[in-house]
């Protein structure tokens, strides 16, 4: 079996890279990727702690996992009609362009 | 009521009718100029309203001499009473002093008005509803104050007098030295009235009335507060009588231009002459004196006011004298010796002389209102020159003006027997009899004893240099007087300043005015509140003193000054300089007002604006900067507030790995 720290650190690194991600690109859809990483890497943890605990902790990792993924679907399908509407107005989903809501 | 119902009526029209062409003169104005009134209907209105004044007055003088009224005629509520304090009321109050102070502003009213006939209608004036309308509210004022029977009252009409001062000062508006004249009069006044007005709440705060006359007058309360020792205002009733006599001398000592509040009056002279006469020597001024004498039995029960009241007016009288030496313009020369004449009034009243006082006044009105109409001749003759040195020689060109102003100046001069003089010894007699009670009236005394002979000096050094000698310039040599809206008002007063003052001659046994006021219920008054002498035995050798004293400063100045055609104070030193100045009192009050007040007022100013205002602005500029300063966090870069986040995020569990002691 492998050990859980195995996946804490895989968990961990995919993570980072997906904060790497966020906190870098300018591509509005790279970003959204880069955050399906990030949530992915905590679903990763969550399961993985499920399984070190075995069933005496019962199924709730796997039942927030499952939740995860379904607000994730939601937030991508949010996040994309935003970058629609973001492409209709300045013709680019880079997001730096939509700077004006700021001082 | 049946058998004063004609004095009632009458008394009630006295400052009713003037009040009433004031009304009639000011709508007529208002309307269109083609059927407006012009100068000669106001002319007319404001005469005749006063003519009937004076008839009225005469009248109601004559019912309360043969028939010894003193009653509250009409008494009606203003303010409804609150709580425990009664109502405030208006009302007529008719005794000797009411109806004799009426019919001496109505003579000298209606004398001066006729005059201004002369004075302002024959020079294409155009302001003359005006100067009628302010004229005509000024004796309905004038009137009514004398008239009034409660504090409150006097202390309203006391204002009203000094409005119409300040309108008739300014009366040639376009004159910058009129205007600020004005404004120097009025907040000279002012600033008296100030401790006056306190004074009237002070009375009612503490004696709960303002009523001159019967059982719930201010004097009975004063006096039963005395009597039982009361705490009166949270001091002891002694002190709350003499607090409160000295707050309303405050307004006295404003209105009658008494030392230190008397810079005014000289100024006031840029008025025209025939509202110097009337305003400015013969009645508002003396509303002072004359609040003095309608509340002395108030002062009456403190010793220390009456000391004060006899030091101001002792001071006063030798003081403004001095200055009256040196002035060039003629109207200066009476102004001074108006304020140095309302000083022997202060004077007498100080030292109990209630009579003296009040006949004084009386005798001022008359020959001082025709000096002021005589320099007004003078001047209309010369056409507007005041200065002394350009007339001389007036005597054979302008006779009847030269004789009448004469009886003036021998009565102002105090020389037998004119009027002058037997009020001056009388107020004099007052002093030099209770300073044996009392020694420190021998100070104000002798002050009053020197004041008379530098009285008659500058008066005959005016005599002498306007109508003696040769004349001075060509205007001098073909002066001509008037017609009879002169010769009236000089005659009139000519003969009252003769005749006037044996009323009273008390060296001659004749005591009509004392007897007439009922003086001697006021020398009680004072004899049992301040421990004066109750009634003055005539002296003969002080009569002698002032004569002897009177006719050699009148000589002295007649014989330095007639022919003279340089003036002799060139030759004069750092004293003639002094006086020139005016003892530097006006320097020293623009001091302190540019000086000191403005500087500090600067000050306190710089603190309002740097110190209040700076914490209020200070506040909103920390507000403002810092909210500028953070507010470049929100750059509109999705990335930078992810960087925020997650940085925040790493420092919270950084923070609680801490405290947990996760480390």
């Amino acid at each position: 079996m492998v050990p859980t720290s195995y996946y804490v650190f895989l968990s961990a690194f995919i993570f980072a890279i997906g904060l790497y991600g966020v906190l870098t690109r300018e591509n509005a859809v790279v970003i959204l990727m880069c955050v399906e990483l990030m949530l992915n890497a905590g679903n990763l943890n969550l399961i993985a702690f499920a399984a070190h605990h075995g069933e005496a902790a019962g199924i709730a990792g796997q039942t927030f996992v499952l939740f995860v993924l379904a607000i994730a679907a939601a937030e991508v399908a949010v996040g994309l009609g935003v970058l629609v509407l973001v492409y209709r107005r300045y013709g680019t989903v880079n997001i730096r362009k939509p700077s004006y809501m700021r001082w | 009521m049946s058998e004063t119902a004609l004095v009632e009526t009458a008394a009630v029209l006295i400052p009713t009718v003037p009040l009433a062409a004031f009304a009639v003169i000011l709508l007529g104005a208002l309307l269109p100029k083609e059927r407006g009134f012009g100068g000669t209907t106001s002319t007319v209105a404001a005469i005749a309203s006063v003519a009937a004044s004076l008839v009225l007055s005469a009248l109601v003088f004559f019912e309360t001499w043969t028939r010894e009224l003193d009653f509250v005629a009409v008494q009606a509520v203003w303010v409804d009473a609150i709580g425990d304090l009664p109502d405030l009321t208006v009302g007529i109050l008719v005794d000797p002093l009411s109806a004799l102070m009426a019919l001496i502003v109505s003579v000298v009213a209606f004398l001066v008005l006729v005059f201004s006939k002369y004075y302002m209608n024959d020079e294409g004036e155009t302001g003359l509803p005006r100067y009628y309308a302010a004229l005509a509210l000024f004796s309905g004022s004038m009137l009514a104050f004398v008239f009034s029977s409660n504090l409150l009252m006097a202390f309203i009409f006391f204002e009203l007098v000094g409005l119409c001062s300040y309108l008739l000062i300014g009366f040639w508006y376009d004159r910058p030295s009129a205007a600020s004249a004005a404004k120097k009069a009025f907040l000279v006044t002012r600033f008296g009235d100030y401790f006056f007005l306190v004074g009237v709440a002070a009375v009612f705060a503490g004696f709960g009335t303002f009523a001159f006359h019967g059982d719930d007058s201010l004097f009975v309360a004063a006096q039963s507060a005395l009597e039982a020792d009361e705490t009166v205002l949270g001091v002891s009733a002694q002190t709350a009588v003499t607090v409160v006599a000295l707050l309303i001398l405050g307004g006295v000592i404003g209105k009658s231009a008494q030392f230190p509040l008397h810079t005014w009056l000289p100024d006031a002279m840029e008025g025209p002459t025939p509202v110097s006469a009337l305003i400015h020597a013969a009645t508002m001024v003396a509303a002072g004196v004359y609040l003095v004498a309608r509340t002395f039995e108030l002062y009456a029960l403190s010793p220390t006011a009456l000391l004060v009241v006899a030091f101001v007016g002792g001071f006063t009288a030798l003081f403004a004298a001095t200055m009256a030496l040196v002035m060039d313009d003629i109207k200066q020369v009476l102004a001074y010796s108006t304020i140095s004449q309302y000083g022997y009034m202060m004077l007498a009243l100080g030292a109990g002389g209630y009579t003296a006082a009040v006949f004084h006044l009386m005798n001022h009105a008359f020959f001082k209102a025709l000096l002021f109409l005589g320099a007004g001749s003078v001047i209309i003759a010369l056409h507007h020159k005041q200065d002394m040195w350009e007339m001389g020689g007036l005597r054979r060109r302008m006779p009847v003006t030269y004789w009448t102003f004469l009886a003036g100046s021998l009565a102002l001069a105090g020389i037998a027997p004119f009027s002058g003089y037997w009020s001056k010894d009388e107020a004099l007699l007052a002093a030099f009899r209770n300073a044996a009670n009392e020694p420190l009236l021998y100070i104000p005394f002798a002050l009053g004893m020197v004041a008379v002979v530098v009285t008659g000096f500058y008066t005959f050094r005016m005599v002498a240099l306007t109508f003696h000698g040769e004349p001075r310039t060509d205007a001098a040599r073909d002066a001509s007087e008037g017609g009879i809206s002169v010769y009236v008002p000089l005659g009139v007063l000519g003969v009252l300043a003769v005749v006037a003052g044996f009323v009273n001659a008390a060296p001659l046994g004749i005591h009509a005015l004392a007897d007439f006021l009922g003086a001697s219920a006021f020398y009680e008054a004072a004899a049992a509140g301040a421990g004066y002498v109750d009634g003055f035995e005539v002296s003969y050798a002080l009569s002698v003193a002032a004569l002897v004293l009177a006719v050699a400063g009148s000589a002295a100045g007649f014989k330095l000054y007639v022919g003279a055609d340089e003036p002799l104070k060139t030759r004069g030193g750092a004293t003639t300089r002094v006086l020139e100045k005016k003892y530097y009192l006006d320097h020293f009050q623009v001091w302190l007002a540019e000086d000191v007040t403005y500087r500090f007022s600067k000050l306190l100013n710089m603190f309002d604006l740097d110190i209040v205002d700076g914490v209020v602005n200070g506040t909103s500029r920390v507000s403002l900067g810092s909210g500028d300063a953070i507010r470049r966090m929100q750059t509109g870069v999705v990335a930078h507030y992810a960087a925020i986040i997650i940085l925040g995020t790493v420092a919270l569990v950084f923070i609680v790995g801490l405290v947990g002691g996760w480390f």
